[in-house]
């Protein structure tokens, strides 16, 4: 998705909502300013650390042991950010803030560390009516989910629900600078298309194998008994108890 | 025989490999092949309702739960992928 004059103008209006300003959030929010998108909400709890300095591109090594939306504001101010048109969460999406944070963007953007919060983020933004791009990587691969403000299909089209026992996904952490880079600014791309009009993202998994150089995108189909999105779905509210599995920072 | 491509996190079951071969005439003897020769596999994939729910296998573009699931019936040229949910970033 490239930006004209025009595109740039109706960004200007728009706003998007980061849940995680980590190796995804990083160049996903700086792509989003670079490309005009008026506002960006930044939710993140945590401190810059050495180990995420090869790839939250946001940070420097004066940054570390700091407030990472301080310094990613910083930073992204001196990209050239509109004054005033960063807004800082410091919180991890949580049940509690979960439907307000989303219903006050555009888009969101989900590159969390962790399963629970990507269903949170899943569930929050079906039920406020509002499209989200999923980022993940491990290692040396990546995927990114762009999901339609009415789902079908939905996160949870896809996954049904938190991993529990035998998780394929804990296994062996750690990332690849290159492989969030790619998968950050393939996350900004979609929804800046969302921002725009597009909806020819919405459904699109794409995942990247950076071993093999090689991106396959794959078109979802809705689960016809989805919990959330369906006909039949069950979930109609946020409730801490369906968001307790245990983490995995991959 | 199948080619079987490997997600990163279950690359520990094949040696680091990112694709193995594998013959069967389902997805389901696939996965048996798969176990004979990378043990571990089968409980990583399935559960006892069939595929685990944060698992989701293609036979080519297309998703098995859209096809004849386990029992989707393959020819000897058939990718298959396996995405898992992943977290992390």
């Amino acid at each position: 998705m490239s930006t004209s004059s025009p595109e740039r103008g109706a960004l200007q209006n728009k706003s998007a909502l980061l849940v995680g300003v980590g190796g995804l959030g990083c160049p996903a929010a700086l792509a989003l300013v670079e490309a005009g998108v008026g506002r960006l909400v930044l939710c993140d709890d945590d401190r810059v650390e050495e180990s995420n300095l090869h790839r939250q591109i946001l940070f420097s090594e004066a940054d570390v042991g700091h407030d990472k939306l301080v310094a990613a504001e910083r930073a992204l101010y001196r990209a050239g950010a509109r004054p005033g048109s960063i807004e800082l969460v410091h919180s991890r999406l949580l049940p509690e803030n979960a439907r307000a944070l989303v219903r006050g963007v555009d888009v969101v953007l989900e590159g969390a560390d962790n399963f629970a919060t990507k269903f949170l983020c899943a569930d929050a933004c079906f039920l406020e009516q509002r499209s989200v791009v999923h980022g993940a990587a491990v290692r040396l691969c990546a995927t990114v989910l762009c999901v339609a403000a009415i789902g079908a299909p939905c996160y949870r089209c896809l996954f049904e629900d938190l991993p529990t026992g035998a998780s394929p996904n804990c296994a062996e952490a750690g990332v690849l600078g290159p492989v969030v880079g790619f998968a950050g600014a393939l996350m900004a791309d979609r929804a800046l298309s969302v921002l725009l009009g597009d909806n020819s993202v919405y459904g699109a998994l794409v995942s990247y194998d950076a071993k093999a150089d090689r991106a396959r995108e794959l078109q979802l189909l809705a689960r016809a008994h989805c919990a959330l999105c369906s006909s039949e779905r069950s979930i109609d509210r946020i409730t801490y108890d369906r968001y307790t599995a245990p983490s995995c920072a991959a | 025989m199948a080619t079987v491509r490997i997600p990163t996190p279950l690359r520990v079951l094949t040696g680091g490999e990112d694709q193995v071969q594998a013959s069967g005439d389902t997805v389901k003897d696939v996965i048996e092949a798969l176990e004979k020769n990378h043990p571990g596999m089968r409980e990583r994939l399935l559960d006892d309702k069939g595929v685990r729910r944060f698992v989701n296998i293609y036979v080519g573009d297309e998703d098995i739960r859209f096809l004849d699931g386990l029992a989707t019936p393959l020819k000897s040229t058939d990718e298959i992928s396996i995405v898992p949910a992943i977290a992390g970033g």
